[in-house]
């Protein structure tokens, strides 16, 4: 590969980068010290975005964020969407590929957003194989995030952070650790977020999220459009203590702010960070 | 239960109306202390569809403001349900909205809608397209006179000809949140031919005259550059020959690429 960008190790906190922020950052060069791209949204053959993306690249490290691969899929696994994927991958010599532990598709029809699974062996099994199989076509590890749940099944026989380390076991992937994700789900489902945190193997955690969740009537939702909640900021304290100076992305989806208001929760997750390091 | 079988059951859940889907994945879900299995599956529909009608809104926002946040979302609920998402780019999704405009009986006051809507998409599909080279007229230049009648001229590959009963293209241009000229559309003012093209990372509409287009149907046809000479020889005014209209082409960037 001929590599013309700078190195793509990321340290430190990165942000989530949205096409209303091109020109701040291309304009401005801020401090950031890596961006994160949904890369469902640049699987286009060219364009416009294409083309911010690699500019930006010139001066920051990327990583590639999907929702896309279904790896909880029963479905074959999409070799067109891993080819698109893989594509953008050689262009953009991103620091590394993530995607969810959920599944989005069922023959081919597509929900286009995050479904949990049923945790026991026989899942576990398959969704490892899948895995494999998407690591081998990629040519490199990924990093498996734990998704945020509004529904657990009856037949699940482990809690989620078992079947994470069972997927590390069988497919040797690294972990994007969502600490908005765990308090989210702590909360719906009512278990101690520190259990979770407790199961995490420290040196598989290569990336952590944190967002703001929407406090609705009786439960949290995922909506990835506030500022980080205070008892987010808390568990991710925590995570740091356990696993180290871990990269940090900060995620927004929704109701984008002004590129000022990112960076200072970049800022704020820098200092703690920092006190790890 | 077989993976598949609880995927599939999840998936008619969430888009079956009567509810008897729903009733067989509740036994299968876990009742949380805050939430009921119910309400569960109902924030992953809420979910699910939300980001789909986004997904459209975000495609076609001259058709979200022609007809109103209300409208537009009853409208895309009723498009999701019958035009299943099949790719995992969400860039991908919305492709018949325009097809499915033509017989939705809410929108028959808006006749010009589906024109407009797909004006949107082919711009949507346009923008985010594979760029195209310019024309290499060194290249151009050595091709010698025996081959020119062979020759096929290509059309940016980020293009597209529409036409319409209606003026889409002053419908498109005043729903702009830039636009700052005349409000008023007459709707009766004639059939309209427009190039939608994309230069570089810039999108440009252009209205063709009649000569204009039956020579850019041609080039879209990839016709040879004799055939298409034949072809339009009649009732073209000798100053506007193809081969004046095709160096205007040319300098226009209309043509980016050849092939013999």
């Amino acid at each position: 590969m001929t590599t013309h960008f700078p190195p793509s190790q990321i340290a430190g906190a990165g942000i989530g980068l949205r096409s209303q922020h091109y020109q701040d950052i291309l304009t401005h060069n801020p401090p950031v010290h890596w961006f994160e791209i949904l890369s469902d949204n640049y699987l286009a053959p060219g364009g416009q975005p294409l083309h911010y993306l690699e500019k930006i690249r010139q001066n920051y490290p990327i990583t590639l964020h999907g929702v896309g691969m279904s790896l909880g899929a029963s479905d074959p696994l999409d070799l067109e969407y891993l080819a698109r994927l893989k594509r953008l991958a050689k262009r953009i010599e991103p620091a590394h590929i993530s995607d969810h532990l959920a599944w989005i598709s069922i023959k081919g029809h597509f929900l286009n957003d995050l479904v949990p699974l049923p945790y026991t062996e026989a899942v576990m099994e398959h969704v490892a194989q899948r895995i494999l199989q998407a690591q081998e076509f990629l040519g490199q590890r990924l990093l498996i995030e734990n998704p945020s749940s509004y529904i657990t099944f009856k037949e699940s026989a482990m809690p989620e952070w078992a079947f994470i380390q069972g997927i590390i076991d069988k497919t040797d992937c690294n972990l994007l650790l969502d600490v908005n994700n765990i308090y989210v789900s702590a909360t719906n489902h009512g278990f101690d977020p520190i259990d979770y945190l407790d199961a995490i193997p420290a040196e598989r955690v290569k990336e952590i999220h944190l967002a703001g969740y929407e406090k609705r009537k009786d439960y949290l939702f995922d909506t990835h459009g506030y500022q980080i909640h205070p008892p987010v900021w808390q568990l991710y304290q925590t995570a740091l203590k356990r696993f180290g100076a871990v990269p940090t992305l900060i995620e927004w989806d929704t109701n984008i702010p002004a590129f000022e208001i990112l960076m200072a929760e970049a800022d704020k997750a820098n200092a703690q960070i920092k006190k790890v390091s | 239960m077989e993976l598949a079988a609880l995927q599939q059951l999840f998936y008619d859940a969430i888009f079956d109306k009567e509810g008897t889907n729903e009733k067989e994945l509740c036994k299968l879900i876990t009742t949380a202390n805050n939430l009921t299995a119910n309400e569960g599956i109902a924030i992953y529909r809420g979910s699910i569809l939300g980001k789909l009608s986004r997904a459209l809104k975000s495609i076609y926002p001259v058709c979200y403001r022609l007809v109103g946040e209300k409208f537009f979302e009853a409208t895309a609920t009723t498009y999701i349900h019958r035009f299943p998402s099949k790719s995992p780019d969400l860039g991908d999704y919305g492709e018949h909205f325009p097809d499915f405009l033509v017989n939705f009986e809410p929108a028959a006051s808006l006749p010009y809608l589906p024109d407009v809507t797909r004006l949107e998409w082919h711009w949507h599909r346009i923008f985010n397209g594979e760029d195209s080279s310019t024309l290499d007229l060194k290249a151009l230049g050595k091709i010698s006179q025996t081959q020119w009648g062979d020759l096929i001229f290509h059309l940016p590959k980020t293009s597209i000809l529409l036409e319409s009963p209606y003026p889409i293209h002053k419908i498109w241009q005043i729903n702009q949140s830039d636009y700052e000229g005349e409000e008023y559309v007459n709707l009766e003012e004639g059939e309209i031919k427009v190039f939608l093209w994309r230069q570089g990372y810039d999108m440009r509409i252009d209205l063709p005259t009649e000569e204009e287009w039956q020579l850019l149907k041609a080039f879209q046809a990839k016709k040879p550059f004799e055939t298409i000479c034949e072809d339009l020889a009649v009732g073209y005014e000798p100053a506007h020959g193809v081969s004046a209209l095709l160096t205007q082409f040319v300098q226009r960037g209309w043509i980016v690429d050849f092939s013999v």
